[in-house]
C-alpha cells in the first residue's frame, strides 16, 4: 500500500540513492522494535522504516518529531492527495489553484480575490473557545500571507444534537471564540451555517472561511526564495502551546481527550491585527521576497515548505528564535504552533527597512537564518551544527491508495414509498416543530455576536440566502501619518443629504464663478462619479452541506452541497464563479469511510464541472471520530464565491410588501427521503434522497438570475431543509412587518406532506408585485421552466392548503427564540 | 449648487483620524470622510510627535480594539502620547468625535465623564439600533454644537452598533448633572422614538448612547455613523452627524 508521491518529480540524488539502498536496509529493519516512540509520534511501522531508509540509520527524537509532523495526515494529506487531484481546478477565472496558501481568482479590473476554507475541528472539541478562535486566526493568516487584505469571514459549524447536555457549551464557546478573533481583527463575519446533529455529539466541526482582495500583480507566494535571502521570523514569540497539534489532529479521540489540552493553540487577535498591517505594509513596499505563515506544525512546515516550493534550502539558527517559555527543546521550538507568526525571506539590503516596519508595529522581527541553494535544512543550536535534514524527503511524505468498500447501510438503502408512512393528522403542530427546529430557525443569536458590518462593504449580511459585499478601491496598508489619499470614488449619498436638507451658507453664492482651477477640479470630480458607476460589481458568498444526505448517498450529497451554494447565489441574483472545500470525514483507515470520501470527490467534481466552478483551494479533516462513540457523517462543506454585476440589484429572501404575488419557479417531485420531516415525524430518514438533474438546474438558475437582473422580483429563496412550507414561510417571518402568506399548491400525484416538506426540490419561491406577473410568466416560458402562482403575501397569518393556519407573530417568536431556548434547558 | 462645488469646498476641511495599535474602524472612517464627504483626511499615528493639531478642523478617534482591549477597553490608549495632544486640542476648543472604542478612550482619558461596563447580555452585540437626538432639550441649543446642529430636535437615527463593552455607567449624582446641563447627546430608543429597557441594547444607564464633553466640542458615540453614511449600507443616517460637523466648521 505504501507508495511514494511522484507528483513532485525533482527528487534529489541523495534521496534516490537512499531508495536504491532499500534492499540492504530492509534486512536491518527486521530487528527494529515495534513499540518504539514512533507510535507516540503517530507514525506507522512502515513509515518509520521509510525514515530509516532516508537517513540510512535510526532517527533520533528531533528527526522523528520533524518527520512525524510533516508526514501527519494533517500536513501531508497522505490518504487523500491522490484523490484530490481529480477535483477540477482550472478555469478562466482561476489565477492560482490548489497548492499555495489559498486560491486566487480574477475579480474586477486589476483586482483578484483570494480565499480558502479550513477546518479546526479537533482543537475546537478539546478547547472550543481557543480552538475556534485560532481556526479563524489561522485562515485569515493564509489569506494575508498572499498579500490580500481579508474582507470577509464565513463559518460552517456543526454541533451535536441540541438536546445533548454539552451542546449549549460548545455552541456558546465556539461562537464567542470566533467573535473574539474576527471582531478584533476588524474582518466582518458575514455568514455561514450552524447545524445540529447527533453525529457530531463527540466531534464538533469548526470550518472557517476567509476571502481577501488584492491587486493582481501584488500576490505573494512561498515559492520565490533565492539563495542568499535572509530568513526572517516575525510576530509573536514561540511558546509551549499547540506542540504536536498536527499529529493530534491526525488521530481519533479516546478517553484521554482532556490531556490533549496543551496541543491546542492560544490566540491573540490583537497581535494578529498588528501582523496583518505590518505584513501588508511591507508587501506594499516590496520588501518581501517570499512568505509563509506558521500554521500546522509551525516553524517546521513553514521552513520546509517554503524551501521545497522554492527549490532551495535554509540554515536555521535555533538560538535566534524569540521564545516566551523557558526550557524549550529544539523540537519543542520546531513543533510549537504558537499563533501570529510568519516566516519571511527578504533581500539582505532591504532588511533594515523591513525591520523598521515591524518595529513600528511593536512586533518581533529577527533574522534566524539564510536561504541556501543546497536543498536541505541545516539547524544550528547552541552555536553548533545540530542536524541537517533533506527538504524533499521530509516534505513529500507517503501517499496511500487506501482500500475502500461500499458500506452495508448503503447496500440496504430503500426508496421512499409514501404508502409505508401515514400522513400526520395535525399539520399545524408539524409546522410549528419544523419552524422552531434549531436547524431551521433564525441564527441571530449566533451572528449578532459577530461584527458583520465592519469594512462598510456588507450590502446583505447574515440571515439571508447569501452575504453580498461591494468592494472599494483601496490602499492595502495604512502608512502612518501621510497615507496617500485613497481618493478614488466619491459616493453622493451623504452629499445629497447636505444639498437637500441643510441651510445653504450665504457665502457660497460669491464663489460660484468658475476659475480655470475649479473647472479642472470639477472635471476630476465628474471622473470620480463616472468611475463609481462602473464600480458596482459585488461579491456573493455562502457555504453549505447537508451531511445527512451525504450519509445517505455521498455522491448525491456532494452534488447537492455544490448546487445548494449555487442556488443561494442565484437567488441573490449572482453567478457562481469558484469554490473552496473543507472535507470532514471519519478515519480513512476504515474502507467504508474511504468509499464515502471517493464518492464525495466524484460528486463535487461532476457538479463543479457542470457549474464551471473550479475548486481553487481546500482542506481535508479526517479522523473525526471518537472511540466507542461513533463517527461523523461525511461532511464536505462547500463555500462558493459568486459575482453580481450590480450590487444594487441583489435580492434578499424576505417578502417586502403585503399583496405581492408568490410564485413557484421550477418543479416539485415530492420525495421525502432523508428529509427533516421524516426524521421529526417518522423518526426514520434512511431513504434514498432525490436525484438532481444538473442540466435542468443550470437552466432554472439562469432563468432566476435573468428575472432578478430585469428587476422583476422582490425576493427569492430556494427549497432546502424544511421543504416548500419553510421556503414560503421563512420570508414572511424574517420580514420587518408582521407579514404572512396564503398559499395553495396541489398535485394529483402528491400527498400534502410530500408537497409541503420534501426538500431540495429543483425550484425557487419568488415574490413580485402583481403588475410584473405577465412578464415573469413570459421569461419562464422562454426559458422552458415551469412557473405557477401559488399564493399571496398577506398580514398576520400563515395559511397553506387549508391544512395549516397559524398566527405570524406566534410563529415569528418560535422562529427567533428556538436557538436561545437551548440555553434555558441548562 | 452642484455637487462638484460642494465636494471642492469640503476638500478645504482637514480631518484627522487617530490610529492606535488595534484600531480597526480607522479605514472605514477614512473612507466615509474622504470618499463620501470628500474632506482632506489624514491618519494620526499614535507614536508620532505632535505639537498641536491646530491645522485640523476636527479629529475622530475611531472604533476598534486599541491595545487589544487589554486592561480595560480604551484604558491603554487613553494614556498614550497622542492623547496628551488630543486633550490639549480639545481644551483649546478643537472638535473631537470618539466612536465606539473612541468613546471608551474619551471616557478613560477623562475628556468625558463616566465609564463603560460589559454589555448586560455579557456578549458582543452587533445590530442596527435607533438613537434619539436629545441635545437641545436643555440650555444647550442643538444648533450650537458641532455634532447635531443640522438635526431636528428629537430626530431618530438608525445606526449600527458593534461592541462588547457599551454599558454606560456614571454615579447617580453625576448622571443628574449630565442631564440637567444638557450633556446627554443621544439615547437609545425604538423605531418610534420610545426610550425604554426594550430599546436599550447594552444596559446603559438611562439608555445613554452619546455624550458631550464639558464644552460641547467633544462627543462620544457608541453606534457607528461611518457604517451608515450611504443608503446602500441600509441607512444613511450617520451622514447627519458628519454633515453637522462639516456645516458647523464651514460656518463657525
Amino acid at each position: 500500500m505504501l507508495t511514494t508521491d511522484n507528483s513532485k518529480s525533482n527528487k534529489s540524488d541523495k534521496v534516490d540513492n537512499n531508495r536504491r539502498n532499500n534492499c540492504t536496509n530492509i534486512i536491518a529493519y527486521g530487528n527494529l522494535p515495534q513499540n518504539k516512540e514512533y507510535v507516540q509520534f503517530g507514525l506507522s511501522f512502515e513509515e518509520y522504516k521509510k525514515i530509516n531508509d532516508i537517513l540510512q540509520r535510526e532517527p533520533d527524537d528531533f528527526e522523528l518529531g520533524i518527520f512525524s509532523a510533516m508526514w501527519s495526515e494533517h500536513c501531508s494529506y497522505k490518504s487523500t492527495k491522490m484523490h484530490l487531484k481529480n477535483l477540477p481546478s482550472k478555469g478562466d477565472a482561476v489565477i492560482i489553484g490548489p497548492g499555495e496558501n489559498a486560491g486566487v481568482i480574477k475579480f474586477d479590473g486589476d483586482y483578484v480575490l483570494v480565499f480558502k476554507m479550513e477546518s479546526h475541528n479537533h482543537p475546537s472539541f478539546i478547547e472550543p473557545f481557543e480552538g475556534a478562535a485560532t481556526g479563524v486566526g489561522g485562515i485569515m493568516r493564509d489569506i494575508f500571507t498572499m498579500g490580500a487584505r481579508p474582507i470577509a469571514n464565513l463559518n460552517s459549524l456543526r454541533f451535536g444534537n441540541f438536546n445533548h447536555p454539552r451542546t449549549p457549551y460548545y455552541l456558546s464557546e465556539v461562537v464567542k471564540g470566533i467573535g473574539f478573533y474576527g471582531n478584533c481583527m476588524g474582518v466582518p463575519t458575514v455568514g455561514g451555517e450552524v447545524v445540529f446533529d447527533s453525529c457530531y455529539d463527540n466531534n464538533i466541526l469548526v470550518n472557517a472561511f476567509t476571502i481577501g482582495i488584492a491587486k493582481k500583480d501584488a500576490i505573494f507566494l512561498s515559492s520565490a526564495c533565492e539563495a542568499g535571502n535572509l530568513v526572517v521570523y516575525v510576530g509573536s514569540a514561540t511558546g509551549m502551546d499547540g506542540i504536536n497539534g498536527a499529529t493530534m489532529a491526525s488521530g481519533e479521540f479516546d478517553a484521554s481527550k482532556d490531556k490533549k489540552r496543551s496541543t491546542v493553540q492560544v490566540g491573540d487577535p490583537f497581535t494578529e491585527k498588528l501582523l496583518l498591517e505590518a505584513c501588508l505594509e511591507a508587501m506594499d513596499k516590496k520588501l518581501i521576497v517570499s512568505i509563509q505563515d506558521m500554521g500546522a506544525a509551525g516553524l517546521t512546515s513553514s521552513s520546509f515548505e517554503m524551501s521545497e516550493n522554492s527549490g532551495k534550502g535554509m540554515i536555521l539558527n535555533m538560538d535566534k528564535i524569540p521564545l516566551r517559555a523557558t526550557g524549550m527543546t529544539p523540537l519543542d521550538i520546531m513543533l510549537s504552533e504558537s499563533q501570529e507568526r510568519m516566516l519571511i525571506a527578504c533581500e539582505k539590503e532591504k532588511y533594515g527597512e523591513l525591520e523598521g516596519i515591524f518595529k513600528k508595529w511593536d512586533l518581533n522581527c529577527v533574522i534566524i537564518g539564510e536561504v541556501t541553494k543546497e536543498k536541505e535544512i541545516q539547524f544550528i543550536y547552541k552555536s553548533k551544527p545540530y542536524h541537517t535534514l533533506p527538504v524533499e524527503a521530509v516534505v513529500n511524505g507517503p501517499s496511500y491508495d487506501r482500500p475502500s468498500a461500499i458500506p452495508l447501510y448503503i447496500k440496504d438503502m430503500k426508496q421512499f414509498l409514501p404508502d409505508e408512512y401515514r400522513m400526520p393528522k395535525n399539520f399545524n403542530s408539524v409546522a410549528e416543530r419544523i419552524i422552531s427546529h434549531p436547524n431551521i430557525s433564525s441564527k441571530h443569536f449566533v451572528y449578532r455576536q459577530y461584527d458583520y458590518q465592519i469594512g462598510t462593504n456588507t450590502i446583505i449580511g447574515p440571515g439571508s440566502s447569501c452575504a453580498v459585499l461591494r468592494y472599494k478601491e483601496f490602499n492595502v496598508s495604512i502608512n502612518s501619518t501621510n497615507s496617500a489619499a485613497l481618493n478614488s470614488v466619491a459616493l453622493t449619498d451623504g452629499l445629497a443629504e447636505l444639498t437637500n436638507n441643510s441651510p445653504q451658507p450665504q457665502k457660497d453664492k460669491q464663489e460660484q464663478h468658475h476659475s480655470p482651477q475649479t473647472q479642472k477640479d470639477e472635471q476630476e470630480q465628474q471622473d470620480k462619479i463616472d468611475k463609481i458607476k462602473n464600480n458596482k460589481r459585488g461579491i456573493i458568498l455562502n457555504s453549505n452541506c447537508n451531511s445527512k444526505y451525504c450519509h445517505l448517498n455521498p455522491y448525491k450529497g456532494a452534488i447537492l452541497a455544490v448546487i445548494e451554494c449555487a442556488r443561494n447565489i442565484s437567488a441573490c441574483g449572482g453567478t457562481p464563479v469558484a469554490i473552496t472545500d473543507c472535507l470532514n470525514f471519519a478515519s480513512p483507515e476504515d474502507p467504508e469511510i474511504m468509499w464515502q470520501f471517493k464518492e464525495v470527490i466524484r460528486g463535487i467534481t461532476d457538479a463543479a464541472l457542470k457549474f464551471n466552478t473550479p475548486a481553487v483551494s481546500g482542506n481535508v479533516s479526517l479522523y473525526n471520530e471518537t472511540a466507542g462513540a461513533g463517527k461523523i457523517y461525511p461532511t464536505p462543506v462547500i463555500a462558493m464565491v459568486g459575482y453580481i454585476d450590480d450590487v444594487n440589484k441583489a435580492v434578499t429572501s424576505d417578502y417586502k410588501d403585503e399583496g405581492d404575488n408568490i410564485y413557484l419557479l421550477g418543479r416539485l417531485r415530492g420525495n421525502l427521503g432523508g428529509s427533516l420531516f421524516m426524521e421529526l415525524v417518522h423518526n426514520d430518514f434512511m431513504q434514498e434522497p432525490l436525484s438532481i438533474d444538473i442540466n435542468y438546474e443550470l437552466k432554472l438558475q439562469s432563468c432566476l438570475r435573468a428575472l432578478i437582473d430585469e428587476k422583476l422580483i422582490k425576493s427569492a429563496t430556494d427549497i432546502s431543509e424544511g421543504g416548500l412550507f419553510t421556503a414560503v414561510t421563512e420570508p414572511a417571518l424574517s420580514s420587518n412587518e408582521n407579514l404572512g402568506v396564503v398559499v395553495e399548491v396541489h398535485r394529483d400525484t402528491l400527498r400534502n406532506d410530500m408537497i409541503l416538506f420534501s426538500e431540495f426540490e429543483q425550484a425557487f419561491v419568488v415574490s413580485s408585485s402583481h403588475s410584473n406577473g405577465n412578464k415573469i410568466y413570459e421569461f419562464a416560458k422562454n426559458a422552458d421552466i415551469e412557473i405557477e402562482k401559488i399564493g399571496t403575501v398577506v398580514k398576520d397569518v400563515i395559511k397553506f392548503n387549508n391544512i395549516i393556519e397559524l398566527k405570524s407573530d406566534k410563529m415569528k417568536e418560535r422562529y427567533y427564540n428556538a436557538v436561545e431556548k437551548l440555553f434555558d434547558k441548562q | 449648487m452642484n455637487i462638484g462645488l460642494i465636494l471642492m469646498k469640503n476638500k478645504k476641511i482637514n480631518a484627522g483620524i487617530t490610529v492606535f495599535p488595534g484600531s480597526n474602524c480607522d479605514m472605514d472612517v477614512y473612507y466615509a470622510l474622504n470618499d463620501v464627504f470628500n474632506l482632506n483626511v489624514s491618519f494620526l499615528w499614535h507614536k508620532d510627535e505632535f505639537h498641536n493639531f491646530k491645522n485640523y478642523d476636527f479629529i475622530v478617534i475611531p472604533g476598534g480594539f486599541s491595545y487589544g482591549d487589554y486592561l480595560r477597553a480604551g484604558a491603554l490608549a487613553a494614556r498614550s502620547r497622542i492623547m496628551e495632544s488630543i486633550k490639549e486640542y480639545a481644551d483649546g476648543g478643537g472638535i473631537v468625535l470618539g466612536i465606539c472604542n473612541g468613546f471608551q478612550i474619551l471616557l478613560e482619558s477623562g475628556l468625558l465623564k463616566g465609564a463603560m461596563l460589559t454589555n448586560k447580555s455579557l456578549k458582543f452585540e452587533c445590530k442596527d439600533i435607533y438613537i434619539k437626538n436629545i441635545s437641545g432639550n436643555n440650555r444647550n441649543n442643538s444648533h450650537e454644537n458641532p455634532f447635531t446642529c443640522l438635526m431636528e430636535k428629537d430626530a431618530i437615527l438608525k445606526l449600527p452598533i458593534a461592541h462588547h463593552d457599551g454599558n454606560y455607567f456614571v454615579e447617580k449624582k453625576k448622571l443628574n448633572y449630565l442631564f440637567s446641563s444638557g450633556y446627554i447627546a443621544f439615547q437609545y430608543c425604538n423605531e418610534e422614538g420610545v426610550i425604554s429597557d426594550d430599546s436599550n441594547p447594552n444596559g446603559s444607564m438611562e439608555n445613554i448612547g452619546g455624550l458631550f464633553g464639558e464644552n460641547f466640542n467633544v462627543m462620544g458615540l457608541m453606534p457607528h455613523p461611518e457604517r451608515a453614511s450611504e443608503k446602500i449600507l441600509g441607512s444613511g443616517d450617520g451622514a447627519k452627524i458628519f454633515n453637522s460637523i462639516i456645516y458647523y466648521i464651514k460656518n463657525k
